[in-house]
């Protein structure tokens, strides 16, 4: 009896998950409207072609090309300030740790419907060439990033006992940054590819802060190219969707071999 | 701050000083400062203190604005929380198909992931006029409209939110219940109790602050959803549309400070709502590690 219901539960979900995924597929991929659809047109019209055409357009793949350089600088970004700022936090000062992690949580307090209003209102008057090009996106990119990034940082650096490490060499005479290049950095590998991945998702997701500074990403340019090809505009919707998910499947799943625990939540 | 003094004056003090302090100006930069500007003009409507904006921002139609989403995002985050937790309740329990442990982990990682413009997307191929479901219930005789059921309205909403928050609340609660341990089930077993009993006296007060810690973030989380909501209903009255529509300049003489008011208003929600989950997740690590 608990089983049958185990097994309703969990098949209920799984339809709830898969549905829309296969309705928008459908969508994009089947040249036949949804009043005609009946069990003998069920596998007829079906094409690639939008998806084809739509990433065909040199349109496309600027916008994507434009994510694609804004999520790799915001990566940089990040883990340029972040790891050094973590490993001093974890082995010099650990009584810092609870300021890292509130200052980590802020971006939460400020998402950015939010914060896009603060920075109209101050860069835009003290600083208008920052806001006139689309990079200026990157630091805030690298912003949002922190909750995910600092959390998969933290549990790789408790993972091997970095304090301890550090220590131990310091004692046998190497300097902090002999420490952090040779011993502390290559341990990190794991996660610090974690951080990457889950910055590189969140800018292949960001809409509200480029929507609202006018700008030109991969999402923003989806709802206009939808506008004007509706199935080709689904078609390349579904394509980032299943790249981003993979992206994070390749990640959760190299981490469970690694044995690290890193939850992709920004808590 | 004579422990921050400590660790300046020590070994390695200067230099860990120097790797610190360019995110701190980061943080201070991009964050803070310009954080702490809205507010103080929202604080200061004509240029002394006042709480005339604010007030305004939590009157008519935007306070409506307000309210609708705060109900959203609190209706979201209880049902989305309810079957995330029942959800990772049954994995816990599954042993048998072991595929089927790591599948319901990896697509809750991707999953708590998929907002954004591509799921609005996904839900009007399903829910909206021309979708899939709509005509599967219509030539079943039911209208889902008619019902109420559109991607449009609140419980449109809700429905496509529970897409990434079931799976946000799954990841929230797994560590959490792995902190029940079997042993401590197996020794009130042994002193008599029930499964029920277990869990009423031992089980959910362990993991409560865990679930109720889940479920706030699952409400800033939804507070702060912009784009499947545009892409779903861009004239619907909820905060983050209101705020794009003031930003877009279609702001009347003297009302300037609206937007920052508006502002304010949800920085201070959703940083009481994490104060609290903070706090509540202190709680919760206590039995975790230990």
């Amino acid at each position: 009896m608990r089983s049958v219901a185990r097994a309703v539960f969990l098949c209920a979900l799984g339809a709830y998950f898969a549905i829309p995924m296969l309705a928008m597929a459908r969508f994009a991929f089947q040249a036949v409207p949804v009043a005609l659809l009946t069990p003998e047109t069920m596998f007829t019209g079906w094409s690639l072609g939008p998806l084809i055409s739509a990433i065909s357009d040199p349109m496309t793949l600027r916008a994507a090309w434009i994510s694609l350089t804004l999520a790799l600088l915001a990566v940089a970004l990040n883990l340029a300030l972040l790891v050094p700022a973590a490993i001093v936090v974890e082995v010099r000062a650990p009584q810092l740790r609870p300021l890292l992690v509130g200052l980590t949580l802020l971006p939460w307090v400020v998402p950015p419907i939010a914060l896009v209003v603060g920075v109209a209102g101050t860069f835009r008057l003290t600083a208008p060439w920052f806001l006139a090009s689309t990079y200026s996106l990157v630091p805030f990119y690298a912003l949002w990033a922190l909750p995910f990034t600092y959390r998969a940082l933290d549990a790789g650096l408790r993972a091997f006992n970095a304090r301890t490490l550090y220590e131990a060499a310091r004692v046998l005479g190497a300097s902090l940054p002999v420490v952090i290049a040779r011993i502390l950095l290559p341990n990190m590998r794991a996660s610090i590819t974690a951080a990457g991945a889950l910055t590189i998702a969140f800018v292949f997701g960001e809409f509200a802060f480029a929507s609202l500074l006018l700008k030109s990403t991969l999402p923003t340019y989806l709802v206009v190219y939808q506008g004007s090809d509706p199935r080709g505009g689904l078609a390349l919707a579904l394509l980032v969707m299943v790249l981003t998910a993979l992206v994070i499947w390749l990640l959760v799943r190299s981490l469970r071999r690694q044995r690290v625990s890193i939850q992709p939540v920004g808590v | 701050m004579r422990t921050t003094w400590q660790v300046l004056r020590g070994p390695d003090g200067r230099l860990a000083a120097a790797l610190t302090l360019p995110f701190l100006a980061f943080i201070g930069l991009f964050l803070l400062f310009p954080t702490i500007v809205v507010v103080t003009k929202a604080l200061t409507p004509d240029g002394q203190f006042g709480l005339s904006a604010v007030q305004s921002a939590l009157s008519g139609s935007y306070g409506r604005g307000f309210w609708n989403s705060t109900v959203l995002s609190a209706t979201s985050a209880l049902i989305g929380g309810l079957i995330g937790i029942a959800l990772a309740a049954t994995v816990r329990d599954l042993q048998r198909p072991a595929w089927l442990r790591s599948a319901v982990d990896s697509w809750s990682a991707v999953a708590s992931q998929l907002g954004g413009v591509p799921l609005g997307f996904a839900f009007i191929a399903t829910l909206g006029a021309q979708g899939v479901l709509t005509r599967l219930f219509a030539t079943g005789g039911i209208d889902l409209a008619g019902l109420g059921v559109t991607v449009t309205g609140f419980w449109g909403l809700v429905v496509v939110y529970l897409y990434f928050q079931i799976p946000l609340m799954f990841l929230v609660m797994v560590p959490a219940l792995q902190g029940v341990r079997r042993s401590w089930q197996e020794a009130a077993a042994i002193l008599g109790a029930g499964p029920f009993t277990f869990w009423w006296r031992v089980g959910i007060p362990i993991v409560a602050p865990a679930a109720l810690g889940g479920m706030l973030l699952l409400f800033v989380n939804a507070f702060a959803a912009y784009a499947t909501v545009y892409v779903l209903n861009p004239s619907a009255q909820l905060v983050p549309l209101q705020i794009r529509f003031l930003l877009q300049g279609n702001v009347i003489t003297g009302e300037e400070d609206l937007g920052n008011a508006i502002v304010a208003c949800v920085i201070a929600l959703l940083l009481t709502s994490l104060l609290l989950m903070t706090a509540l997740q202190r709680r919760t690590l206590r039995w975790v590690n230990t």
